[in-house]
């Protein structure tokens, strides 16, 4: 049940993220409107309204995910996900146990 | 009788004629294993070819090994093609190769044309099924060695463009016999849900033509079709093209390629967000000051006309209008603290929003102010009253004699009038305006 849950987050957190490039092009949408200079002062304040919202939901997305590198291992009950440390400069996995090569 | 006595240089000399000059021997194509394998600094390689019972000395020239294409290794069964030469100093002869070929890597060719042909059949290769790699991935899947290069160019590139992406490798053994079935088991882990992956990048790192023969095998292309999550196929060097980049969504000549593709440089995404939030605030910027401009213009001409009119009639009205306005900004600003309170998430919104609406504000009070009779005065105007505090609009309004309040913005003059003229100082305006 916990786990269903979990999954449906994950999965609508999935939709989101596909949505980043939409609201960056509405974002462009947006600015570019404001700089045409047709609009009266309410649609103006409102448009730029749309524009902060857009950008904060970017800004949101892209600092949505966490750093973490993991590696999946075959354990007791099936495959089991195994979280690694990794130097950054060299994206070497360091790691104390010998790690499986394969899922077979 | 006396026996003819060579020198040792003779004889080899002899020996190297008999060799060198015989045509079964000079361009012939020859099979063996390689073994004792050196690669000199000179760039020249020398090794042993051998079968089951004999063993031959092999020298690969730095001119001829040039253009090999693939790394020699150990073991590795090949054709050679050159001819036997003598190296006098040493009393030694050997096979000087000029062209080195992997034996069997033709019939392998033939067996991945017949697949790809099958395939093709099958629709597996279709452009039209290309799917979009994601704009920005949050969970990166990799398909390879963990142990190998190619892990670790991934996960630096991707790291250093995006420091807070989650990766997830499928490890799988990436050469041998068990390879392609490994592969084939990683992607479809990796497929699953619960994982929930983004992108998956699956390849290895360059290799002899039989290292990079998994990504040929059909359990492994079905894979890379059947993969539900957009995956990018990423093997060997530039000039390798195994099936996998056919059947995959998109491929790309090396793993740190790969992860280029699949992953968004963060800090030019953050750039390009607060650059259109800069172009979005500057015109937002630039038309209200227009609007203010203009706003400004219509008072000028309108208290030009009638001054009085403005500051007499208007003064109970601009009270009601500034009040309604503050009570509607005080009710817009009660509203977003509401919604800041209530949700956590939209601070910076509603920060953003109390801002612009604080904006207006301060744009309405400003435009009040100019319209208040305190700043007409301020500007030379002056409002004649009679000493009933009535006002002076008309040359009728009061006679020689009379007794008159001219209210200044810092207090009133008190005087009389002395005489009375018909025609306005500001006729001439008047007549141009009207």
């Amino acid at each position: 049940m916990e786990k269903k849950k979990q999954q449906k987050t994950k999965q609508a957190r999935g939709d989101a993220r596909l949505d980043f490039e939409k609201a960056l092009r509405e974002l462009e949408k947006v600015a570019s409107e404001l700089e045409s200079g047709d609009l009266g002062l309410e649609e103006s304040i409102a448009r730029f309204e749309k524009g902060i919202r857009l950008a904060k939901y970017c800004h949101d997305r892209l600092d949505e995910a966490e750093r973490k590198i993991e590696i999946l291992q075959k354990g007791g009950e099936g495959v089991e996900k195994k979280q690694v440390r990794v130097k950054s400069e060299t994206g070497e996995i360091e790691d104390d146990d010998e790690l499986q090569g394969s899922l077979l | 009788m006396e026996q003819k006595v060579y020198t040792i240089s003779e004889l080899t000399r002899g020996i190297k004629g008999i060799l060198e000059k015989n045509p079964n021997l000079a361009s012939i194509w020859i099979k063996g294993e390689i073994s004792n394998l050196t690669l000199h600094s000179s760039g020249h390689i020398y090794f042993t070819l051998k079968d089951e019972n004999a063993v031959i000395s092999a020298v690969f020239f730095k001119f001829a090994n040039r253009n090999l294409g693939f790394k020699l290794e150990e073991g590795m069964s090949v054709l050679a093609f050159g001819g036997v030469t003598v190296f006098e100093k040493r009393g030694s002869y050997q096979f000087n190769v000029h062209q080195l070929r992997l034996e069997g890597i033709g019939e392998l060719q033939k067996r991945i044309e017949q697949l790809r042909k099958k395939l093709m059949g099958e629709g597996i290769f279709d452009r039209s099924r290309k799917r979009p790699i994601p704009f920005l991935p949050a969970r990166l899947g990799i398909v390879t060695s963990p142990t190998g290069a190619a892990v670790r160019d991934i996960i630096k590139v991707a790291l250093r463009r995006c420091p807070n992406i989650e990766i997830i490798i499928g490890p799988a053994l990436v050469q041998g016999a068990a390879a392609a079935e490994s592969i084939a088991a990683a992607i479809r882990e990796l497929n699953r849900p619960e994982w929930s992956i983004d992108v998956i990048i699956a390849g290895r790192g360059g290799g002899s033509f039989e290292d990079l023969m998994p990504f040929n095998e059909e359990t492994v292309v079905r894979a890379f079709y059947n993969s539900r999550v957009p995956i990018i196929s990423a093997v060997g060097h530039q000039i390798d093209h195994p099936l996998s980049d056919d059947a995959a969504d998109l491929y790309a000549p090396t793993p740190s390629a790969a992860a280029e593709i699949a992953v968004p440089v963060k800090t030019e995404l953050s750039g390009e967000i607060d650059y259109l939030v800069l172009r979005c605030r500057n015109s937002l910027y630039a038309s209200m000051k227009s609007f203010r401009a203009r706003v400004g213009n219509a008072v000028e001409r309108r208290v030009f006309r009638s001054p009085i009119d403005l500051v007499s009639g208007r003064e109970l009205l601009l009270g009601d209008v500034e009040n309604r306005i503050v009570s509607h900004v005080r009710e817009k600003i009660k509203q977003a603290r509401a919604a800041l309170f209530s949700m956590p998430d939209v601070k910076m919104l509603a920060r953003g929003i109390i801002r612009a609406k604080d904006h207006r504000y301060r744009l309405a009070l400003e435009s009040i102010e100019k319209l208040s009779p305190v700043s007409v005065l301020k500007r030379g105007y002056t409002i004649a009253m009679d000493c009933a505090g009535g006002i002076i609009r008309r040359t009728a309004d009061a006679a020689p004699g009379d007794l008159l309040r001219l209210v200044l913005y810092d207090g009133e003059l008190r005087c009389t009038v002395d005489s009375r003229m018909k025609g306005g100082v500001f006729g001439k305006e008047k007549t141009a305006k009207d």
